[in-house]
């Protein structure tokens, strides 16, 4: 296409430097923030305002703060199950199951412990609590590890399976906590028996202790994968199993341990949600809900490019906007769903962007040198 | 029990509907993970459309359009611009699900209409759905498209050679198995269970991606594994009516995702994947363009 004296051409990348990448990922945000926008519009509410209301309330205001730092937390756990599997060249679409799991182990742990019988109950927090999150963590790297081991050992599709695995994992969390369930609320409100105050999780101002656990997360995981011998595995493995494996990199081994590894985290996810937000402390009726937003691990994963510290600022922007988007649905009387039209449309600018990590628009000619670096995520 | 049974076809016929239009998508080497987004855009607007207007027909003319056009977004996506096709995939299953439950909100609840009314006491899309078997059947093994559509998902460098367009071969084939997907949407929001309700198919997609796998893109298996899939779909539903209580109505719930892992399972194992391995289209997911 000829713009004037200059000629607008694609060119195909080869390699795309650090910056391209995450410019081009923050591009895609812009971008589907603005397609977003349309629906604003349509509800006939002016979108600038309308961002400004989401913005504000999740961020600077000191009933929203709270929400957004807790779906933050969840969200970039939720993140490093897609990330770690996806290093490996694996889908990991599970982390719903994975989700629910670990919050079904947590309670199982409470319950040994006798946690049902009285809200008053005094159990020894400092033996019970770390036994939820280990619970928790082994619930959801179960089933992890379920998937893991088909895709590794007998090369079965992944997706399919989580996604079979999510769905068996939701009604088994109905089936504990609904009619007569072992872990069924005793006002049978069709939720969980609630968390004895003397194991709520530990607050750090006000926070939950399980925000330092994921941001501690992010940065073992940016060093394992850069610094370390496991972590050039996964990630040779990503590139092509066929060659790592020529390399001695065994295809089972990776397979399970980036799903036990992911899935432990969404099932830690699990613990964080309904035992250690302040308000929450029991498996809420509405625990599909949580489940669905998980799914914003895959699209925070993607658009960090699988990068665990790229994933803290998608993670809490995408918290932001969930928190505030279900508070100005109620404020601007806009439909129900917002957060859902907002994942999909996200998703959908991400594929399209896509292209752009691998092709360039170029101004005029003459090829340009630079030091690049190859991601390595969109082969 | 009669009842049981032929709710149990009509539940097949959605899995016969969406796999068939997969295994479309499939023998032309275009993997699509997202028929349940498709199916949910069709299931919804369908209902939107056929509640607003009062009329089946329009109902399912926009379901099967909005199939095509995701088909055609998929096309363009992964044939046109070579992505990754299970990003791809997955963009159009999220885009599904989370504007569909946008969407579709202001429709909670029944539909409305009078139903469609049965042929000799079963669902007229299960007569639909055998038809369509057996002309995919037809076209993919008897006709020179069919050929066609089969060379570019085997060696689409090689058809193009010999004078095939990959590129149109492959957006005929997405349009249509998006279509299908569409239709086995709304062939579930306007006969199945005619009431709208945020992402209810749960999961029916994935298994229809499943059941492909399963028929080694032979369309007859892939009837005979709907057929199985409707059956327990509608035992895990209600399973009172031919094992009453036996196990939690929750756990019976799980039953179709067990069993679809048990079905994997069972392919994997090396009498299957010989066969497999000899069916499976070779380009299969691979991006093809031209240079």
């Amino acid at each position: 296409m000829r713009l004037g004296r200059y000629e607008l051409k694609l060119e195909k990348r080869l390699t795309v430097s650090g910056w391209e990448a995450a410019s081009i990922s923050i591009l895609a945000i812009l971008f589907a923030l603005a397609l977003f926008s349309i629906i604003f519009v349509l509800a006939g509410i002016n979108p600038l305002l309308a961002y400004r209301e989401i913005l504000s309330y999740a961020f600077a205001n000191p009933f929203g703060l709270p929400p957004t730092i807790n779906r933050f937390i969840f969200l970039l756990l939720c993140s490093f199950a897609f990330i770690i599997p996806f290093r490996a060249g694996l889908w990991n679409i599970g982390m719903a199951g994975q989700f629910y799991v670990g919050a079904l182990a947590a309670f199982g742990v409470l319950y040994a412990f006798g946690g049902k019988v009285s809200r008053s109950a005094d159990l020894p927090a400092e033996i019970v609590i770390p036994l939820m999150l280990l619970g928790a963590a082994v619930g959801g790297g179960v089933l992890g590890g379920i998937a893991g081991f088909l895709r590794g050992k007998l090369n079965i599709n992944e997706i399919v399976v989580t996604m079979m695995l999510n769905f068996i994992a939701y009604w088994l969390v109905a089936l504990m906590i609904k009619e007569g369930g072992a872990f069924m609320n005793p006002g049978g409100r069709g939720e969980s028996f609630e968390l004895p105050a003397s194991v709520h999780a530990p607050l750090v101002s006000n926070v939950p202790f399980t925000l330092l656990l994921a941001l501690g997360f992010a940065i073992y995981l940016y060093f394992l994968f850069a610094r370390t011998k496991i972590g050039y595995q996964i990630r040779a493995h990503g590139l092509s199993p066929a060659a790592a494996q020529y390399a001695g990199v065994s295809t089972v081994k990776i397979s399970i341990l980036v799903f036990v590894v992911g899935g432990a985290l969404a099932g830690m996810a699990g613990y964080h949600y309904f035992a250690a937000v302040p308000g929450v402390y029991k498996i809420a009726r509405n625990y599909g809900y949580f489940g669905d937003l998980a799914f914003y691990g895959i699209i925070c994963g993607l658009i960090s490019l699988a990068n665990p510290l790229a994933a803290i600022p998608v993670a809490l922007l995408f918290a932001g906007l969930t928190v505030g988007g279900r508070f100005v649905q109620g404020q601007l009387s806009i439909g129900f769903g917002v957060d859902y039209a907002l994942l999909g449309v996200l998703m959908i600018t991400l594929v399209a962007f896509q292209f752009f990590y691998r092709y360039r628009l170029v101004l005029a000619k003459g090829p340009e040198l630079e030091e690049t670096v190859d991601v390595g995520v969109f082969r | 029990m009669w009842e049981f049974f032929a709710r149990s076809l009509e539940a097949s016929t959605i899995f016969t509907l969406a796999a068939l239009g997969e295994l479309i998508n499939q023998r032309s080497g275009i993997l699509n993970v997202g028929i349940e987004g498709v199916m949910l855009f069709g299931a919804t607007l369908g209902f939107i459309a056929a509640q607003l207007s009062e009329s089946y027909l329009l109902g399912f003319v926009v379901a099967i359009a909005i199939g095509g056009l995701l088909g055609l977004m998929h096309g363009f996506f992964s044939v046109t611009l070579g992505a990754d096709q299970v990003v791809v995939g997955m963009g159009i299953w999220i885009l599904g699900f989370g504007l569909t439950t946008y969407i579709g909100n202001p429709y909670t609840g029944p539909l409305g209409m009078d139903r469609i009314p049965t042929i000799s006491g079963l669902s007229p899309f299960f007569y639909l759905g055998l038809v369509l078997v057996l002309v995919t059947w037809f076209v993919l093994s008897k006709t020179s498209l069919g050929l066609r559509i089969r060379s570019v998902g085997e060696n689409p460098a090689v058809a193009e050679v010999s004078g095939i367009s990959v590129a149109r071969t492959r957006y005929l084939c997405v349009m249509v198995g998006g279509m299908l997907g569409g239709f086995g949407g709304a062939v579930y929001s306007l006969f199945y269970n005619p009431v709208w309700n945020y992402n209810f198919l749960m999961g029916w997609g994935f298994i229809a991606l499943a059941l492909v796998f399963f028929s080694t893109w032979n369309p007859w298996i892939l009837l005979g594994g709907s057929l199985l899939f409707g059956t327990l779909w509608q035992l895990s539903l209600n399973p009172q009516l031919v094992l009453p209580g036996v196990m939690s109505r929750y756990l019976w719930r799980t039953v179709p995702f067990v069993t679809t892992i048990i079905v994997l399972l069972i392919m994997a194992s090396k009498w299957f994947r010989i066969r497999w391995g000899a069916a499976k289209p070779e380009a299969l997911g691979v991006p093809y363009l031209k240079e």
